[in-house]
């Protein structure tokens, strides 16, 4: 065991539980410093909480529409939202205790307190009594995460004006909130308050909600809003935000003024890098504050990883932990050479309904100027959506025309973030459309979709009409 | 089965001419093809249009189709029931189904649209 490297990884979320784990595994002697509680944002202030409370949305939407299933519900559905953040919050204890368990497991030793490097082979951990401790390692993972950004024209208090910590913990829910930011965060939270009967307004600079997303998944987002009286504010920023009283007022760029009863801002994340001591550990920062690293994680200081939001690649959590596990692999095995391939990165985005995402949008392939087809197919063509009466959505495909390579599928609708990694896998292996559209696919499921919109790449989808006008490279099947 | 009196657009519009205003639906063909209807994104109240452009989408059980305006002008009332009520494009498309009304700033587009007997006869060719 002597000769096993030690290693130290500072913050215990997705990312570096993950890295901690893989190097233990890999047989390096680990400690894990997490000021907080493990999980990180994801599990404690994120992901996972905003999960558990958008379910109970989908409860009390499913028992407001029972009787159209032919189920007679006694009395009208209300929500009890203390109840509802007692489960949130079990939920969230049961998967802190597993990751302890697991740390346990392996050996990691899991050190509280705030992490700092002093130089390249040591940390030093500031416990909350304000005790300090030296840890000298041979390698240092940096997973020190992000934080919610907040500009100063917000006056943030917690209540009134807040992020979206404390939109997981509406202890009283709000008549009106106005959202700022109609990203992935903000629309997430827009369908999930609009859903627990609060009035949502949302203001987005860009014109278009998830404005990075593939432009026909926002056509499709926008619209749900609409159905849901979700007051969408396009192409404005907002220049003022005043508490006046019980109240907000928000002053638009366009004039506008909307008064609220809470206002969450959700327009990105900074990168947590303050106060680690890594200007003089060598570590270096990019312009937008991220930490620089390789594609081996490895920062510019030798022997210091750094992953997750930290370095500002892809802010996902998924992202962070296959970051985690390069890291770690090459910590474990100094210079070991694993990379971290961002080719395929599937994402889900948890509106109503829900989306999954992979790959290239269809503007990025506009931008790119490639030679793309494009196969749909409406999820309301197929048996089983209609089953479960939710028929809103599709499966879009974006194939290379002159390979047939699938480059990006992008799925709106019920069950879409976990039918998305039948087109990861698809990708990951390099498979044409014509496969896709070739695999047997069981009958009745939703993954029927993504076959027919294969197909329909080539205009030949079976439950579709004929196209009035027929894909590039002629119709029929390839 | 067509009503008399309105007038009629290739992609299965009606509308029915009151001075200067035109009030604009889908018709039976077009209710009976797409099924179902489960929801209507309207226009805003206020804006311009011209005619051929897409002032809007109809979402039913089968599929979603847009609505084209055949005349030009602005967009006077829209039809608040269908918020609630989206069925009555089925139910009665000619009447409480109507979409929006648009103040016609070239009443002459309606004129070139289809009569009733014209759309019975477009309809039948576009059958065989």
């Amino acid at each position: 065991m002597s000769d096993s490297p030690r290693i130290t990884v500072i913050g215990g979320g997705p990312g570096g539980y993950v890295a901690a784990i893989r190097a233990a595994q890999l047989g390096a002697r680990v400690s894990l410093v997490e000021e907080r509680e493990v999980g990180g944002t994801c599990l404690n202030m994120g992901c996972i909480p905003s999960k558990a409370l958008i379910f109970n949305a989908e409860v009390v939407g499913l028992l407001k529409r029972a009787e159209e299933f032919g189920v007679r519900v006694i009395s009208e559905p209300a929500y009890d939202v203390t109840r509802m953040l007692e489960r949130k919050q079990r939920i969230v204890q049961t998967q802190v205790r597993g990751i302890h368990a697991l740390l346990k497991s392996w050996g990691v030793a899991l050190i509280k307190g705030r992490g700092r490097l002093i130089g390249p082979r040591a940390v030093e951990v500031t416990d909350t009594g304000g005790a300090v401790r030296r840890l000298e390692a041979d390698r240092v993972v940096l997973a020190t995460g992000s934080k919610p950004i907040k500009p100063t024209i917000f006056p943030f208090d917690g209540d009134r004006v807040i992020t979206s910590e404390e939109a997981l913990e509406p202890r009283v829910l709000p008549k009106s909130l106005l959202i700022v930011g109609a990203g992935v965060e903000g629309c997430e939270f827009g369908f999930l308050y609009q859903a627990l009967g609060v009035s949502v307004t949302m203001v987005e600079m860009k014109n278009r909600p998830l404005a990075t997303e593939d432009e026909e998944i926002s056509s499709l987002v926008q619209r749900e809003m609409n159905k849901r009286g979700i007051q969408l504010h396009l192409a404005v920023r907002v220049e003022k935000a005043a508490v006046e009283s019980t109240r907000v007022a928000v002053t638009l760029s366009d004039g506008q003024t909307v008064s609220v009863d809470r206002v969450l801002v959700s327009i990105g994340r900074s990168m947590n890098t303050e106060g680690l001591g890594l200007e003089e550990a060598g570590v270096l920062l990019g312009k937008r504050g991220e930490i620089l690293v390789d594609d081996r994680m490895e920062t510019r200081a030798p022997g210091v990883y750094a992953i997750g939001d930290a370095v500002g690649k892809i802010m996902l959590a998924h992202v962070a932990s296959a970051e985690g596990k390069v890291a770690a692999a090459n910590a474990v095995a100094e210079g070991g050479s694993h990379s971290m391939n961002y080719d395929v990165v599937p994402a889900g985005i948890f509106t109503q309904p829900e989306i999954g995402t992979v790959g290239l949008k269809e503007w990025e392939s506009v931008e790119r100027g490639l030679n793309v087809r494009i196969g749909r197919c409406p999820f309301r063509a197929l048996g089983r959506i209609h089953t479960m009466d939710e028929i809103v959505g599709v499966v879009k495909i974006i194939a290379e025309q002159e390979t047939d390579r699938i480059l990006g599928v992008h799925i709106l609708g019920p069950h879409a973030s976990d039918m998305i990694h039948e087109a990861a896998i698809a990708m990951r292996l390099g498979a044409k459309a014509s496969d896709m559209a070739e695999m047997i696919h069981a009958h009745p499921t939703l993954p029927e979709a993504m076959m027919e919109a294969a197909e329909d790449v080539h205009g030949s989808a079976i439950h579709l009409p004929r196209r009035k006008v027929p894909p590039a490279g002629g119709p029929g099947p390839s | 089965m067509i009503p008399e009196g309105l007038r009629y657009h290739t992609e299965h519009e009606w509308i029915r001419q009151e001075n200067q205003t035109a009030v604009l639906g889908i018709t039976h063909f077009a209710q009976d093809a797409l099924g179902d209807v489960v929801y209507l994104e309207l226009p805003k109240v206020g804006v311009e249009v011209r005619s051929g452009q897409e002032i809007g989408e109809v979402e039913s059980t089968k599929t979603t189709s847009p609505v084209y305006t055949p005349v030009s002008g602005k967009i006077l009332a829209v039809n608040e029931e269908l918020k609630e009520n989206p069925e009555l494009v089925n139910q009665d498309p000619y009447g409480k189904g109507w979409i929006v009304k648009i103040q016609m700033s070239d009443p002459s587009e309606a004129k070139r649209l289809m009569d009733a007997r014209e759309y019975g006869a477009y309809l039948k060719e576009k059958a065989d």
